[in-house]
C-alpha cells in the first residue's frame, strides 16, 4: 500500500485512507497504481479509469463504515463481483471508493427442506452448485461465466445463462437480500418465505446494476436437480435451418432446458481448442438439452430430433455419456476462451428478438457482416432469442473499429425494431446507455429516475450508470473509440 | 363480493390514451383521489380510503394486442377476464399457468395488482415469472412502460416487478406483456385422506427428495377439505386432513409419477390414496382454485410460512375451527375463520397467535378479507419491518400526493 500515490485532486485525503485501513485493515486495501490498474475496467474494455481505491470489506459492518464515510467526504463508490461484466457495470466513473465484494464468500446456511441457501455476494456461482452436489438440489441460474462470476454480481445484473430458458432467470431464483443502501442504511428486503406483503422490493433490487447500495447477503431458491437429461447436437448445412429449426421447436410447445446455437467460425475455433469432433464444414450446430424425469425425456428429445429432420438438419447426434455431455458443454461454456484463435481482439453484443424473428436477425447479422467486412461469429442462447454476435477484428486499425461500432449498432437497432432489447442478461452499464433512449421514452426513463433517486438520491453509489443523464447522450464523459477486446474466461 | 363496476364506475376509458389523459387532467388542479377497479373481485381487500374519490374501471381496456403464438408470449389490455384471456390461448394450446379465482370476472390487471395464485404455484411459478413487460399510468396522467415484449431482458429497471402485488397504489397497469406455457397433455391428481394432520408432516419431508416432480402439494384440514370436495361436487372421502398431489405432463409420464408417488407416500403412510378420476380432475382443480372465495366465514387470511413449518401452523389454526388450505410446497396458507368469530375480538384472538406464529418463521400473515370496521383491530398487513420504508420511498417518488389507491397498502401508502 503506498497512500502517496493517490492522485492530488482525489478526494481520497490521506485521513480519509487512513479511516478506510481502520475499517477493513492493512491487508484490505489497494491504492498503490500498479495494483489498481487490474481494476480500471471489467469484461468491457472500451472504457478505463482507475478507482482511487479497492477496499475488500468482509462484513457487512464494514461495507456500512466504507458507504458512510464515502458518503461523509462525497466520494463516489461502486461495487464490484468479480468483474466480469461485458457491459462496463463496474467502471469507477470518476474515480473514488470501489468496494470488492470478493472477500466476503461464505455459504451462511442451506436449507433443502425449505428450499433455499443464504450466501454472501462475492461467492462464485459455481462454488453454490458445487457445495450442494449429492443433495438433489443445485442453484439453476448458470451463466456461461459461472466458474467466475459471482452471485451478487448475478443479482446486480439479473444474470441468465443457458438453463435459465427452462428455469428462469436469477430474478425467479431470489428470495429476498440483505442491502446496505447508498446512505449506509441496512435493509433486509423479501426472505426464505414468498409472498411478503408490500411491493416486491427483491424483484424490483435484482437488475439493479449497483445503483440502489451494495448487495451484502443474498437468499436464493434452490431447485431440484433433474432426473435425466438428454443432450443433443443437431447439425445444419445452412444457419437459416437451424433458426427456422429453434423458431419451430418453440412453436411447437416444447420448452427444452437449453438450446444454444454455435455456428461455423465459433464451431471452428471450439474444435481447435476441445477437439470434440464437431464437423468443420457445418454451417450451424444446436446444442439442445431435454431434462427431467426419465419416462419423459426420451418422447421430447424423440420430438426434437423429428422437427430438426424436417428442418434440414444433416444429422442429430446424441450425448452419449455423461462424460459426453459435460464436454459439449465445455465446449459451449468456454467458446468466448476460444475466440482468441480467431482474432486479436472482439466484441460480443448481446441483443434480444422474438423468437419467431431469430432466421430474420441472423440473416440481417450476416449482412451487416458483408457490408462493414467484419467478420462476425455467433454463439448464443438461441431458445429465448438472446443473440450474442461476435465482432471480430484488430484494435490497432482505426478503420475496423469504426465499422465494428458501426456494425453493432445496427444489429442492436435492427433488434429494437423487430420488437426486441439490446440487452438480455449482460446489461445496459455504460457500454449501452446510449441505446436506453431508442428502446424507451423520456418518460420511461423518468420514471426510472424516480425510482432511483429515491434510494441512491445523492447519486454517489455507481454514479452515471444504466440511466442516460438527462438531456444528454450519456456518453459525453467517454471518448467511445475502440471497442477493446474481451476478456476471455 | 363482486362489485358491478360498469354501473358504479366514474370512468371507463377504451384505450390507455383516454385513460392518461383522464388521469392527466385529474391531477392538475383540486386533485382527486384515484381508485382503479377491474373486475371488483378483490376491492375489500387492505384498508378502505377515508376520502372520497373517482373510480375508474379498465373493464373496457380489453384488447388483445398481439398474441404471436409461435413466440409464446402474448400482449392483452389489463382488463381482459382471465376467463377470456384463457380461452383465447387454450386455442394455441397455450395457458397462463396461473390458478385464480373468479376467473369470468378478474381481470388481468386485477390479479397482478393483487398477485393472486394458487396451488400450482409451487411447479409454475406466479405473476412474478409471467409478467415480461408492461404499460401503465401514473397519478400525473405519463403513461409508461417497463420489460418489452421478449422473454429474456435486462435493459432498465424492472418496474413489472414493482407493480406486482402493488394493489393499484403506485399506477394503474393498462397493457400487460405475459410468457406463455403450453397446456400439458394431461394433469392428474392424487387425493390423499389423513386421520392426522400431523401425519402430513413425514410425507412432506418425503416429497422433498420425490422421484417426481408435483406441480402442486396443498394440506386441506377437516373443514378445508369438506369445502373443496363440497366445491368440486365429488365425493371425495374427507378425514381428519386431506392432502391434494398434483403432477403434469404427457400420458406416461403422469402415469408414471402418481405410481410412483402413491409408493413414496406408502412408505411412510398406511392409509389410501385415491387417484382422481381422468374426468374430474378438472373439477378438483377449479374447487381447490375457488378456496379462497369460498367465503365461511367472516375473515379470510393468507399467510406466508417457511414450508417446514406449514403442518404445525395447520394443526393451529384448525385448533381455531378454521377452514385451511395451505400450499405447503411453498408455505402459502389461506384460511377462512369460523362463524363464531362475530365479533372483532373474537376474530382477533384468533388471528394474534397464528400470525405470531407466522412471523416467529419470519413469514406474515394478512387479512384478504374482513368488515371494514375490523381492520384496523386485525392490522390487515402485520407488523411492518425496515423493508416497509423502502416501500414507502417508492410511493413517495412515483404517487407524491398519494392519489392512488390512497391508504390501501399498509394504511398509509
Ligand atoms: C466469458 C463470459 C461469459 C459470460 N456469460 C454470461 C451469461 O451466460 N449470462 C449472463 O447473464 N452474463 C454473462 N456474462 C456477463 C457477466 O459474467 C455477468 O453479468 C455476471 O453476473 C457478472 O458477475 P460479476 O461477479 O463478475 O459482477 P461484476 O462484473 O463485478 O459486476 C457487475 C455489476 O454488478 C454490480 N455488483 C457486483 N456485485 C455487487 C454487489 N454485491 N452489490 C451491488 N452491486 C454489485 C457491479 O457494480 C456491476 O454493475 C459473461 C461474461 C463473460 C466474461
Amino acid at each position: 500500500m503506498h497512500p502517496s500515490t493517490t492522485p492530488a485532486d482525489s478526494k481520497i485525503t490521506p485521513q480519509v485512507l487512513a479511516r478506510l485501513v481502520e475499517i477493513v485493515g492493512v491487508g484490505g486495501i489497494l491504492s498503490a497504481r500498479e495494483e489498481l490498474v487490474v481494476y480500471e475496467c471489467d469484461g468491457y474494455t472500451i472504457e478505463k479509469n482507475t478507482p482511487d481505491v479497492v477496499v475488500f470489506p468482509i462484513s457487512t459492518a464494514q461495507v456500512v463504515e466504507i458507504v458512510k464515510l464515502c458518503n461523509q467526504h462525497q466520494i463516489p463508490f461502486v461495487p464490484r463481483g468479480a468483474g466480469t461484466s461485458l457491459a462496463g457495470g463496474c467502471l469507477p466513473i470518476g474515480g473514488g471508493v470501489m468496494i470488492a465484494l470478493t472477500r466476503m464468500k461464505k455459504i451462511l446456511e442451506v436449507n433443502l427442506r425449505d428450499r433455499y441457501a443464504v450466501v454472501e455476494p462475492g461467492l462464485v456461482n459455481v462454488h453454490l452448485t458445487n457445495h450442494l452436489k449429492g443433495t438433489g438440489y443445485h442453484y439453476a441460474p448458470d451463466p456461461s461465466s459461472q466458474g467466475a462470476c459471482t452471485i451478487g454480481g448475478n443479482f446486480a445484473t439479473n444474470s441468465g445463462g443457458p438453463h435459465t430458458l427452462k428455469y428462469g432467470v436469477t430474478v425467479n431464483h431470489v428470495l429476498g437480500a440483505e442491502m446496505v443502501l447508498p446512505d449506509g442504511r441496512v435493509v433486509e428486503i423479501g426472505g426464505p418465505c414468498e409472498d411478503s406483503p408490500g411491493y416486491d422490493l427483491p424483484g424490483l433490487f435484482v437488475g439493479n446494476e449497483g445503483t440502489f447500495g451494495v448487495c451484502t447477503r443474498i437468499t436464493v431458491r434452490l431447485t431440484r436437480d433433474p432426473a435425466a437429461y438428454r443432450t443433443m447436437l443437431g447439425i445444419f448445412n445452412s444457419i437459416q435451418d437451424a433458426t427456422q429449426t429453434i423458431s419451430n421447436i418453440i412453436g411447437a410447445g416444447i420448452v427444452p432446458a437449453a438450446l444454444e446455437l454455435m455456428d461455423q467460425g465459433i464451431i471452428e475455433a471450439v474444435e481447435a481448442a476441445f477437439h470434440f469432433g464437431f464437423p468443420l464444414d457445418a454451417a450451424a450446430v444446436l446444442l439442445i438439452e431435454v431434462d427431467g424425469l426419465e419416462v419423459a425425456v426420451d418422447d421430447e428429445a424423440r420430438q426434437i430430433i423429428d422437427i430438426c429432420n424436417q428442418t434440414g438438419a444433416r444429422e442429430v447426434r446424441t450425448a452419449n455419456s455423461p462424460k459426453e455431455r459435460l464436454l459439449l458443454w465445455k465446449c459451449r461454456k468456454q467458446a468466448f476462451g476460444a475466440i482468441g484463435r480467431l482474432s486479436p481482439s472482439y466484441c460480443t453484443q448481446d441483443g434480444v428478438v422474438p423468437r419467431t424473428k431469430l432466421p430474420e436477425i441472423l440473416a440481417f447479422i450476416i449482412a451487416m457482416s458483408e457490408k462493414h467486412a467484419i467478420r462476425i461469429v455467433n454463439v448464443f442462447h438461441a431458445g429465448d432469442g438472446n443473440i450474442h454476435p461476435i465482432l471480430l477484428f484488430d484494435e490497432r486499425d482505426a478503420d475496423q473499429v469504426r465499422r465494428v461500432l458501426a456494425a453493432s449498432d445496427a444489429i442492436l437497432e435492427k433488434c429494437i425494431e423487430l420488437g426486441g432489447s439490446v440487452t438480455g442478461e449482460h446489461g445496459i452499464g455504460v457500454e449501452k446507455i446510449n441505446l436506453m433512449n431508442k428502446l424507451f421514452s423520456e418518460i420511461d426513463l423518468a420514471v426510472m429516475a424516480q425510482v432511483r433517486d429515491g434510494y441512491n438520491p445523492s447519486g454517489l453509489c455507481s454514479p452515471r450508470k444504466m440511466l442516460p443523464t438527462a438531456g444528454a447522450c450519456g456518453m459525453e464523459h467517454i471518448e467511445r473509440s475502440t471497442p477493446g477486446r474481451r476478456a476471455a474466461l | 363480493m363482486s362489485l358491478a363496476p360498469a354501473a358504479e364506475s366514474d370512468f371507463q376509458p377504451s384505450t390507455q390514451e383516454e385513460l392518461s389523459r383522464w388521469l392527466a387532467d385529474n391531477s392538475t388542479g383540486p386533485a382527486r383521489p384515484v381508485f382503479a377497479v377491474g373486475g371488483g373481485t378483490s376491492t375489500q381487500f387492505g384498508y378502505p380510503s377515508t376520502v372520497a374519490g373517482q373510480t375508474v374501471s379498465t373493464t373496457r381496456l380489453d384488447r388483445v394486442i398481439d398474441y404471436p403464438a409461435r413466440d409464446m408470449t402474448v400482449t392483452v389490455e389489463a382488463g381482459i377476464t382471465i376467463e377470456r384471456l384463457q380461452q383465447l390461448l387454450a386455442t394455441e394450446r397455450q395457458r397462463l399457468p396461473i390458478d385464480i379465482p373468479e376467473a369470468d370476472w378478474a381481470t388481468l390487471g386485477g390479479v397482478l395488482a393483487t398477485n393472486a395464485s394458487g396451488s400450482r404455484r409451487l411447479g409454475l411459478g406466479t405473476m412474478r415469472d409471467a409478467v415480461i413487460g408492461l404499460s401503465a399510468v401514473d397519478a400525473e396522467g405519463r403513461l409508461f412502460k417497463s420489460g418489452g415484449r421478449v422473454v429474456k431482458n435486462v435493459a432498465g429497471y424492472d418496474l413489472c416487478k414493482m407493480l406486482i402485488g402493488s394493489l393499484g397504489t403506485l399506477a394503474v397497469v393498462s397493457q400487460i406483456t405475459l410468457k406463455l406455457r403450453p397446456i400439458p397433455e394431461r394433469s392428474a391428481i392424487l387425493w390423499v385422506p389423513l386421520s392426522a394432520i400431523g401425519e402430513a408432516e413425514p410425507i412432506l419431508e418425503r416429497l422433498t427428495s420425490s422421484a417426481t416432480r408435483p406441480v402442486a402439494i396443498d394440506l386441506l384440514d377437516r373443514r378445508g377439505a369438506e369445502l373443496v370436495s363440497a366445491k368440486s361436487r365429488l365425493s371425495l372421502p374427507v378425514n381428519a386432513a386431506v392432502l391434494v398431489v398434483g403432477v403434469e405432463g404427457g400420458v406416461r409420464d403422469t402415469d408414471w409419477q402418481l405410481r410412483t408417488v402413491q409408493d413414496e407416500i406408502r412408505r411412510v403412510q398406511s392409509g389410501e390414496s385415491h387417484a382422481v378420476e381422468a374426468g374430474e380432475v378438472d373439477n378438483l382443480w377449479s374447487a381447490l382454485t375457488e378456496f379462497p372465495v369460498a367465503i365461511e366465514g367472516p375473515v379470510t387470511f393468507k399467510a406466508s410460512l417457511l414450508p417446514s413449518r406449514t403442518v404445525a401452523f395447520v394443526e393451529q389454526s384448525a385448533r381455531f375451527g378454521c377452514a385451511i388450505q395451505a400450499h405447503a410446497g411453498s408455505g402459502i396458507v389461506t384460511g377462512h375463520l369460523p362463524g363464531s368469530a362475530e365479533t372483532v375480538e373474537s376474530a382477533q384472538a384468533i388471528i394474534r397467535p397464528v400470525r405470531q406464529a407466522a412471523e416467529a418463521c419470519g413469514g406474515s400473515l394478512v387479512v384478504m378479507r374482513c368488515d371494514d370496521d375490523w381492520k384496523a383491530t386485525l392490522n390487515v398487513f402485520g407488523r411492518s419491518t425496515p423493508a416497509t420504508d423502502l416501500m414507502r420511498t417508492l410511493k413517495t417518488q412515483l404517487d407524491p400526493r398519494g392519489l392512488l389507491n390512497p391508504r390501501r397498502l399498509f394504511g398509509d401508502m
